[in-house]
């Protein structure tokens, strides 16, 4: 389906939207191919297939010849014009998007509207008929139908009206800075923007910008990429002017649209543009995965249907009644509009959005930007979240955690706020190392951050580098002075052969000539150029012991995932280097070996802080984190194991082999909680294979994953009937973050395109956002039921008048225009209102809500609010009725059966029961009073039905009466628009209402009160008898 | 979340019977034969202790009421004026005064009401004294009523002539005041009628000058003040016979009592009313 989630921010109240389904049907088809395939890893090998790309294949003068350009002097201004013409703008065509105009039809006429078009219908035929026979208040019916086409279009209005603003904030939110491109053209160098880059272009780009185009290398100087958004490699990649590989993908000499130039600098020509480029294919292939609907927009659907239901069942019942009661047809006619009004809670589609945008906004100041209101409480009924590592789980820098000198290892502070580093730092071993690690290191922070605390400012170097930087600035304070101080003679920097870094300095000390060798680099490379190392800042001969005793130090922080450095040094004697002694990196002409080794260092990306209390939260939650990551596995692990993926006390089928010291195959796979899944593995598995490590594992890890292998898991987990929150960065992410119940791209570190498919945006990128969100989601999930039970209560009181009406024949108890009053005035404030309460219990401390079982709208909750509730309502109302009419001289049993002369509009004296005559307008004044009345009863006991509807559970007194200030708010505006209604606008006849004598307000307060006692009773019992059959049929 | 997919039909055929009566769990519409009973006990408990309190707070609300007078007078401060005979559609007299089956339901109608003005009736009313409020001792359980005879009514009160003037072309029409509790009109009330069209038609009043008598004043309810009758205009209309065949629309109010409405707005009934004649031959 071509539904863009970009472009549908509203709730999707009306189930029946399914409008744009044709418009990629094609493409869905395509797509429908490509994951039907049993071998998971043909998606890509077609992606890859589908390249007919052979311009990496051709040479310079080729190249020149196809594009018809020039490789010194680029194209003309001229022609780039006209291919720009023919080829359109460089940029991805967005998402289609529906016409503004269907969107607005389909508020028109989604859930309710449809059943109040009918009555506004068959109000104006109403209007037709009389006015043909002459009927004075003819005209009642056609104002009504024109309130209720009004109710419609402005309750439409509003829907639309939501979802288009927040279509704005995601607008704002993805405009981004245009980008300039540095092109040739006319043999001149010059800026243009990014959109206006053609085919045959060249373009020059250096480190830290991001490919314009696909781009063909013609020259390139030690040129990296940052492939991961597209191929989900994390290692920069070499990119050179050779071809190297048959597929396009792999060679080297071709740079992908929208990954970045980390290092280096290149020139290449311009050989696809805009939609035509890799990632642009992909991204339409992203917008193939069909959209499923949201569990809430089920939910409310399902809710729809019932009220529906029950609104046409009993209008048809009624019509049927009332017809073989002899009541004229158009007479039964206008009862049946009556009882769909009364039935239809028509404010309450606005007030679920609302309260789902109130929480949205509570969402987005915790971090978690939701695109898609639904996925507002998607996110609360969230099974299992398949979660990134990088970035999202670990802070995403690179951070020294543990030492190893004078043959102990230490733990340094991985927080992400370090100010100091506590481990024992008298020992001169940690000074000689301290000394390698702040001297051996290219890494510089830029200047002009001296207030910027140090773990946030800027540096110039690779990830190790900074790592060491940050870690001497720590502890020693001052790098750059220190490295001022012992001035660098000659520098051998990292290569990938020599798998080591070397540097020659001055000492601090002046009295001190000799010079300082310091080298650091991969540890067993370090260990075979020394001969001796340093315990206790003593030199001792590194005898099979230590080194033995290295070894283990090795292997055990390469355990934990890290990566390690090895650090040694050589002070070279003075003699045989004199103070002028010329050092050549070429020559080598120093020692390089005998070294004196100092320590080790391992450093990893460490989780953020944060994580760990989050994993444990989902975890009383219910919910399964999954860890999806392109790491490796052991990397993976240890994570998954220091952020509680993966708890302390969980095996692995390998861990349990190795313990019992059996091969893998023997061990009984239930035995092992945890997993940690390679792709490689993943790649071979069948669908069933993988359902049963779903099923069997409740701790699992995905290492050395691509993020089209992410989809495979999302599709996995759903099969398992979970509701799955995924997040991503990556371009290729976008099929998974779609294909999810809920897709969560990262705020910093996504891609556009990730953004585009997510339903959220996790502006932190931190996972422990996500766990406040599905609280949130939680919660309003159960303050949306607890909205509409309030919300249905009331519409029993509505409807009863107008039954009793038509089977006693009374005058009628209330009027359409007066149940709107309350279905649009009154009641709108306080359900919102509802969306502010605070959860009744540890909301995080259950399962997530299944599906099918929980719904929003259940047996329960309608029968107490139906049958229970809203008839205790309408006894009291009926009560406030009665007492109006008695009082006015018209006692109960004069009133039944009086109908028909009550209406006459040519009866101008009925007796009442005193023996008092009244005319028509009288008695219909008194109507009016009774509808005030009626109508003010209502309001008062719904009062105590906001008051009740605060728990499900609790008594009130646990939950607190202050702690909601907003459903004060909400009852005070209750009462102010019931007491405008009736003595501000009481004297507009129009709207029925007359000022009503104050005594009147309070008599259905009994009744407010009962219904208060009764639900505490109700609660009570349900708290004392957890299961009992009042627990299962009371609560809701 | 997977898609939901289509169910055949004869599946879901089979869903509802299985809902309907579910022969492996016992259970009719979703519950067992001892949950419905149990539900049904409950409502019935529920209900019946619902019925119990509308029942006992109505009744509560009953004993306040007094049984003589209504609690509240406010909403007819003023009265109506209504006809009799009442036409079955709106307020129009059709007739012929040639065709007697026209009319004889305006007849039987007047006769039927004029029956209570007999003298027979008004044995135990007294005569009062003309033109004064007649006011009655707050202890009075039983309060008097004044006569209020037939012959008041003239040629209308139906002794002379059995068809009220039908037959003759005549016809007349009752206009009365609607009873309001305690009501004291002031002045010297008296109905006024007249034809929307000049000329169309010759106005007889009964009594003189559609004069209303205050002793009628005031009413004591129905409980009360059983034999009161209310105090009756008669009007005689004499169609031009050029106007005959025509629509004749007579309007009449209550004139001369400043404390009696006859202008009001929205009620076009409150101290006034019009009807339609249209007479053939």
């Amino acid at each position: 389906m071509g539904k863009k989630r970009s472009d549908i921010y509203s709730v999707e109240i009306h189930g029946t939207q399914d409008l744009e389904k044709t418009d990629k049907e094609d493409e869905e088809e395509k797509y429908k191919n490509l994951k039907g395939n049993k071998k998971k890893s043909k998606k890509t090998d077609d992606l890859k297939k589908e390249l007919d790309l052979d311009d990496h294949k051709l040479s310079k003068e080729e190249l020149e010849e196809k594009y018809t350009t020039s490789i010194s002097k680029g194209l003309t201004s001229a022609r780039a014009a006209e291919i720009l013409a023919r080829d359109g703008p460089n940029a991805l065509t967005p998402p289609k998007s529906t016409p503004e105009i269907i969107k607005f039809l389909k508020q028109m006429v989604g859930g309710f509207s449809i059943l109040l078009w009918v009555g506004a219908l068959l109000c104006w035929i109403a209007f037709g008929i009389q006015i043909a026979q002459g009927v004075a208040s003819a005209f009642d019916n056609l104002y009504l139908g024109v309130v209720l086409a009004l109710v419609v279009i402005l309750t439409g209005i509003f829907a639309y009206y939501q979802e288009a603003k927040s279509t704005n904030i995601m607008a704002s939110f993805s405009k981004m800075i245009p980008q300039q491109a540095l092109v040739i053209r006319d043999g001149e160098k010059k800026e243009v923007p990014a959109e206006q880059l053609v085919v045959g272009d060249m373009v020059e780009i250096k480190g830290g910008d991001r490919i314009p185009a696909d781009i063909r290398l013609i020259f390139a100087q030690g040129c990296k990429v940052d492939n991961s958004s597209l191929t989900g490699e994390s290692e920069p990649q070499s990119r050179s002017c050779d071809f190297t590989h048959e597929n396009p993908l792999e060679t080297k000499n071709i740079a992908f649209y929208s990954t970045t130039c980390l290092e280096g600098t290149a020139t290449g020509m311009v050989i696809s543009t805009g939609d035509h480029t890799i990632i642009g294919r992909i991204a339409s292939l992203a917008s193939g995965v069909g959209n499923e609907k949201t569990p809430i927009a089920i939910e409310i659907e399902h809710f729809v249907h019932i009220v529906a239901g029950v609104a046409v069942s009993i209008g048809v019942l009624f019509f049927i009644i009332a017809v073989s009661m002899k009541y004229k047809v158009l007479d039964s006619i206008i009862f049946l509009i009556g009882i769909i009004v009364a039935n239809v809670p028509e404010g309450l589609l606005a007030t679920v959005t609302v309260s789902l945008s109130l929480t949205a906004k509570r969402m987005a100041k915790k971090n978690c930007l939701v695109k898609n209101l639904e996925a507002v409480e998607t996110l609360g009924s969230t099974s299992i979240i398949c979660s990134d590592k990088t970035g999202t789980l670990t802070q995403n820098r690179m951070t020294v955690a543990h030492l190893w000198f004078d043959d102990q290892i230490y733990s340094a502070d991985t927080s992400e706020e370090q100010t100091t580093q506590s481990f024992d730092q008298s020992s001169q071993s940690w000074a000689a190392l301290s000394k390698i690690v702040t001297l051996c290191n290219r890494a510089e922070f830029k200047p002009g951050q001296e207030n910027v605390p140090i773990m946030k400012r800027v540096v110039v170097g690779d990830a190790s580098e900074t790592a060491l930087l940050k870690f001497a600035e720590v502890i020693l304070g001052d790098v750059m002075g220190i490295r001022k101080r012992n001035r660098k003679l000659a520098e051998i920097p990292f290569n990938s052969t020599n798998k080591f870094q070397l540097s020659i300095h001055e000492t601090e000390d002046p009295n001190d000539k000799r010079f300082l060798l310091v080298m650091k680099g991969a540890p067993e490379r370090i260990l075979e150029r020394c001969s001796t190392i340093m315990i206790n800042g003593e030199e001792q001969p590194l005898d099979r012991e230590r080194a033995e005793a290295f070894q283990t130090a090795y292997m055990e922080l390469g355990g934990l995932g890290e990566r390690v450095l090895g650090f040694c040094h050589l002070y070279l004697p003075e003699d045989e280097f004199p103070d002028t002694y010329p050092f050549d990196t070429d020559s080598m002409n120093f020692p390089t070996s005998n070294l004196c080794f100092v320590g080790l260092l391992s450093m990893i990306d460490p989780p953020r802080s944060t994580v760990p209390d989050a994993v444990s939260k989902c975890r009383s939650a219910g919910i399964k984190v999954i860890m999806v990551t392109g790491d490796h596995p052991i990397t993976a692990k240890a994570i998954a194991k220091s952020v509680g993926i993966i708890s302390a006390t969980s095996e692995t089928v390998e861990d349990i082999a190795k313990r019992l010291n059996i091969p893998v195959e023997q061990v009984n796979k239930q035995d092992a909680r945890a997993a940690v899944i390679n792709g490689m593995e993943l790649k071979d598995m069948t669908t069933e294979q993988l359902d049963e490590i779903l099923i069997n594992h409740s701790e699992i890890v995905f290492a050395r994953t691509s993020p089209q292998q992410k989809l495979i898991i999302v599709e996995g987990c759903q099969r398992q009937d979970a509701v799955v929150a995924v997040t991503g960065d990556g371009v290729n992410d976008s099929p998974a973050l779609k294909k999810a119940d809920i897709g969560i791209a990262m705020g910093i570190a996504g891609s556009d395109a990730a953004k585009n498919a997510a339903d959220m945006i996790l502006l932190d990128d931190n996972f422990a956002s996500i766990v406040t969100g599905v609280e949130e989601g939680r919660l309003i999930f159960d303050n949306l039921k607890k909205t509409i039970a309030y919300t249905l209560t009331k519409n029993i009181a509505e409807l009863c008048p107008f039954l009793i009406y038509i089977i006693a024949s009374i005058p009628l108890p209330i009027g359409t225009i007066t149940i709107l009053f309350i279905d649009l005035g009154t009641d709108i404030i306080p359900s919102v209102a509802l969306a502010y309460e605070k959860a009744e219990s540890d909301i995080m401390n259950r399962r997530p809500r299944h599906k099918k079982k929980d719904r929003l709208v259940n047996e329960q909750l309608a029968v107490y609010s139906y049958l229970q509730i809203g008839i205790l309502q309408s006894v009291g109302a009926f009560l406030a009725y009665f007492t109006v009419y008695a009082e006015q001289g018209w006692l109960p049993n004069t009133l039944l059966g009086l109908r028909v002369n009550w209406e006459d509009d040519y009866y101008n004296d009925i007796e009442d029961s005193y023996g008092q005559e009244w005319t028509r307008y009288q008695r219909t004044y008194l109507q009016w009073s009774g509808y005030t009345a009626f109508f003010v009863s209502i309001t008062i006991q719904q009062v105590a039905d906001l008051i009740i509807r605060k728990t499900r559970r609790n008594s009130l007194f646990q939950q607190g009466l202050l702690r909601n200030k907003v459903i004060w708010l909400g009852i005070f505006s209750q009462i102010a628009i019931a007491l405008i209604l009736c003595y501000g606008l009481g004297s507009v006849t129009a709207l029925n209402f007359t000022p009503l004598r104050v005594q009147y307000w309070f008599v259905a307060m009994p009744y407010a009160i009962l219904i208060w006692v009764y639900d505490e009773i109700r609660k009570l019992f349900i708290r004392q008898y957890p299961g009992s059959w009042w627990d299962k049929n009371m609560y809701y | 979340m997977s898609k939901e997919e289509k169910k055949p039909f004869s599946q879901t055929m089979a869903e509802w019977r299985q809902f309907v009566y579910n022969p492996r769990s016992g259970e009719f519409l979703g519950r067992t034969a001892k949950s419905w009973g149990l539900i049904l006990l409950f409502y019935l408990v529920f209900y019946g202790f619902l019925a119990a309190l509308f029942t006992f707070t109505m009744w509560v609300m009953l004993q306040t009421l007094s049984g003589d007078i209504p609690k509240y007078r406010d909403r007819i401060s003023s009265p109506g004026l209504m006809i009799s005979p009442k036409p079955d559609t709106a307020l129009e007299f059709y007739f012929n005064k040639s065709d007697s089956k026209s009319y004889t339901e305006y007849v039987s109608t007047l006769k039927q009401f004029l029956k209570s003005y007999d003298d027979s009736k008004q044995s135990k009313n007294i005569a009062c004294t003309a033109g004064k409020l007649f006011e009655q001792n707050e202890d009075r359980a039983v309060k008097q009523a004044c006569q209020f005879n037939r012959t008041k009514l003239g040629s209308c009160s139906g002794v002379e002539d059995d068809t009220f003037g039908y037959a003759k072309g005549t016809p007349c029409v009752l206009v009365k005041m609607n009873r309001i509790i305690g009501l004291k009109p002031e002045g010297e009330p008296h109905i006024q009628c007249s034809p929307r069209e000049e000329g169309k038609v010759q106005i007889t009043y009964f009594p003189d000058g559609g004069m209303i008598d205050l002793m009628y004043f005031p009413y004591y309810g129905k409980k009360l003040h059983a034999d009161y009758l209310q105090p009756l205009v008669a009007v005689q209309l004499a169609i031009n016979s050029s106007s005959t065949k025509e629509d004749v629309t007579i309007e009449c109010k209550i004139m001369g009592s400043p404390n009696l409405k006859n202008e009001d707005d929205r009620d076009k009934f409150l101290g006034r009313i019009s009807f339609k004649v249209q007479m053939s031959e």
